[in-house]
């Protein structure tokens, strides 16, 4: 399934094969026809997540086969119902940030996603080689939901940027952050701190990541707002959110990723550049027809 | 067994086998667990039935599907 020479990713593979051998067809489709180049950058961030993983990678491995059939469920729902099935914090909450056995399931699964999902590894390398690339010498970085760190990894590894923070509403995240970032060997100084955005201090930067976040807030233009007055004029943020994703966690519904766009104009930003990721096996266009999850990556500017 | 045929047909474009009883999952390239959700969801708007969340990963191939689908619709 994978060429001679990829080691991490091969490596990876074999423990995830282990756990959960009835994914091996859906994993063939997700390697068939990839480039070089794709495998290069995939086995790249297999290398972070080993490190990640350390000796708990069949843990990680079995963690990503629960999370696949634990959201069959929203699937279910989203596709009868054509909305998520929570839509309040609160009840999020109930059901899935305050239990923090499932919350470590749950990381562990979105951690091995970004080798295994095509659109979720095609959105860390459209980051690295696009937005990372194009930022100034001497770039102030911000994350504001850091989780697994390798956004954050890439960006604070680039030979341009001077600072790199990550915020977090959450004490248990930030510390899995650091912990992730100490084991992935970064040697980068790293502030990781506990901040709300809805409160955002009088700071600000020149590159701010959001990934994964609005998705997740009952008020993302709020949200988006906020980090406006956070980005330096002429400073540059990278949005991503997935549209059509039912996850147990998802609140505010993204349908198309065209509306991703719309929200970040609305917020005052100004659009560079954007990506929409299909998943695995499907095109843009069969995504958009089949309500299938499409990551819906935007690149804006603050005039 | 015709309309869910043509569901099969509709929802798998690339697959231009025969659609019978024996046919499993398996046998279908695109057939992973997410599109067995949507075929079942799919199965329940065109027949107007509801499976329990149990029963969508049940039938082992599309005899049995069928079987599932005649025993609600008998039962409605």
């Amino acid at each position: 399934m994978i060429p001679d020479g990829y080691a991490n990713l091969s490596t990876l593979l074999e423990h995830q094969l282990a756990v959960y051998p009835e994914h091996r067809r859906y994993l063939e489709k997700r390697f068939k026809d990839a480039s070089p180049e794709h495998l290069r950058l995939t086995d790249e961030l297999a290398g972070n997540v080993l490190r990640i993983a350390g000796d708990e990678v069949r843990t990680i491995c079995a963690d990503y086969k629960w999370m696949v059939n634990w959201t069959l469920n929203e699937e279910l729902y989203f596709r009868r119902n054509g909305c998520y099935r929570l839509s309040k914090f609160a009840d999020a909450y109930a059901e899935v940030y305050s239990n923090i056995p499932l919350m470590t399931q749950y990381v562990n699964g979105i951690l091995a996603s970004q080798i295994w999902w095509r659109n979720h590894t095609e959105v860390l390398g459209y980051f690295r080689d696009t937005f990372v690339a194009g930022n100034p010498k001497g770039f102030r970085h911000l994350e504001v939901g850091p989780g697994h760190g390798l956004f954050l990894q890439l960006a604070s590894a680039s030979p341009n940027c001077a600072s790199a923070e990550g915020w977090d509403v959450s004490p248990a995240s930030i510390a899995a952050t650091r912990e992730a970032l100490t084991r992935m060997g970064n040697r980068h100084k790293i502030d990781l701190v506990e901040m709300d955005i809805t409160k955002p201090p009088a700071r600000q930067f020149d590159s701010i990541t959001f990934s994964e976040v609005l998705e997740h807030l009952e008020e993302p233009l709020a949200a988006l707002k906020s980090l406006h007055g956070l980005l330096a004029p002429g400073g540059r943020i990278f949005v991503n959110a997935p549209a059509n994703s039912p996850m147990p966690d998802h609140l505010y519904l993204f349908r198309s990723p065209e509306e991703v766009v719309d929200m970040m104009k609305e917020a005052g930003f100004d659009i560079v550049d954007t990506l929409f990721a299909p998943p695995t096996g499907a095109s843009l266009e069969q995504a958009r027809k089949q309500l299938l999850s499409v990551s819906a990556v935007v690149i804006g500017t603050r005039p | 067994m015709d309309k869910v045929a043509a569901i099969i047909r509709d929802m798998f474009e690339d697959y231009d086998g025969p659609v019978n009883d024996a046919l499993t999952a398996e046998q279908v390239p695109d057939w992973d667990s997410l599109a067995q959700v949507k075929l079942m969801v799919a199965v329940e708007s065109e027949f107007g039935i509801r499976f329990e969340s149990r029963e969508i990963n049940e039938p082992a191939n599309v005899g049995e599907l069928v079987q599932m689908i005649e025993k609600k619709l008998a039962k409605k």
